[in-house]
């Protein structure tokens, strides 16, 4: 049976992308970073500090920009390439890398919207092609034993208790 | 579609409960929230209007731990179960590896079950999946009520596809661990 492609990072494209976050954190004076699956799974952070609501982020961020695809469907507007959240202490800010990427970016005060805009639109440039460049072929194969072992790992945390 | 990480070490899947209003597609998720081991579960995200019917979305994260040196995920969605809310229903389907089609096995709603099965493949057809390739599993839910339909009956009226059945009650929590168990088996299998 064919198994079904998903997104695959391998650890060539996880190093340049974690380079190029950690430099956008830096001059955009941004807090926290994250590259998500437009799907709602995180791929990768940069930020000072553990970020402990990671997943629920990507998945409540990814929604919103899916939900904010089809309001621009709806307004006949061909698309909606940012998400922005202005809070009192706290920005968010969410756009479009590829088809099956998406950049999250909060900051605070001690920066500005305008800046956190040039920076990351520049960065997403080359993430762009980071993930939709050729194929190099460097992905390697999920262990031929992974299906029985996450089996096995179901059986014990998914018992009924 | 999962995502997988080679570098980071894990794989994320996602996983969708999906079915007609008042199903138990949240039951399900409070369920498997309230019994499983918390260093295996992140929050349990709810966006739902006030009467505690969901607007858009339930989310659980599930870990399974290391797995061949994989962080394994699995991200559990519900969707909205009124009709009028397919325009959500269809983001929450973006990106699925696998789906739990929740019925409620009383008689009484069928009409809202067999409208949200047709529903559920219109939008997965429209969102151009390869449906050989989704994890699949019918579960029978609402089993410790009196006038329900007979599995067979319900199999037949629901199962064009001829997958995997479950029963369950999900209020007890009968059989919920066992219907995500499959379908996380079959998600697996079917994405490597």
């Amino acid at each position: 049976m064919a198994k079904r492609k998903g997104l695959v990072i391998n650890d060539r494209q996880l190093d340049r992308c974690d380079d190029l976050l950690q430099k956008l954190k830096e001059v955009s004076g941004s807090s926290f970073l994250a590259l998500i699956s437009t799907s709602g799974q995180p791929i990768t952070t940069a930020s000072d500090e553990y970020h402990p609501e990671t997943l629920s982020l990507a998945s409540l961020a990814a929604s919103s920009f899916a939900a904010t695809q089809q309001l621009a469907k709806i307004l006949d507007e061909s698309e909606f390439t940012l998400l922005f959240h202005e809070g009192k202490a706290l920005n968010l800010h969410v756009s479009q890398v590829s088809d099956q990427v998406l950049l999250i970016v909060t900051f605070g005060r001690e920066t500005q919207v305008g800046k956190v805009r040039l920076y990351t639109q520049r960065a997403i440039e080359v993430l762009r092609q980071i993930f939709e460049g050729p194929d190099d072929g460097t992905s390697p194969e999920m262990d031929a034993d992974f299906e029985s072992a996450a089996g096995t790992a179901m059986d014990d945390i998914f018992k009924d208790v | 579609m999962p995502l997988i990480n080679f570098a980071a070490r894990e794989i994320n899947y996602k996983i969708v409960y999906y079915g007609c209003g008042l199903c138990g597609k949240t039951t399900n998720l409070q369920y498997i929230h309230r019994k499983i081991n918390p260093d295996a579960r992140g929050k349990l995200v709810s966006i739902a209007t006030e009467e505690e019917r969901t607007l858009y979305f339930d989310f659980l994260p599930l870990t399974l731990g290391t797995v061949k040196g994989m962080q394994t995920r699995f991200h559990l969605y519900t969707v909205p179960g009124q009709s009028y809310y397919n325009a959500s229903r269809k983001l929450v389907l973006q990106g699925v590896d696998g789906v739990i089609f929740v019925a409620d096995s009383q008689i009484t709603r069928l009409d809202e079950n067999v409208e949200s099965y047709l529903n559920l493949w219109d939008n997965l057809m429209g969102q151009g999946d390869d449906l050989t390739k989704l994890g699949f599993v019918i579960q029978m839910n609402k089993r410790d009520l009196s006038d329900i339909f007979s599995v067979e009956d319900l199999n037949e009226l629901l199962n064009h596809t001829s997958s995997p059945v479950t029963e369950s009650s999900a209020v007890t929590g009968e059989g919920v661990f066992e219907t995500l168990k499959v379908v996380c088996k079959q998600v697996i299998a079917k994405t490597g």
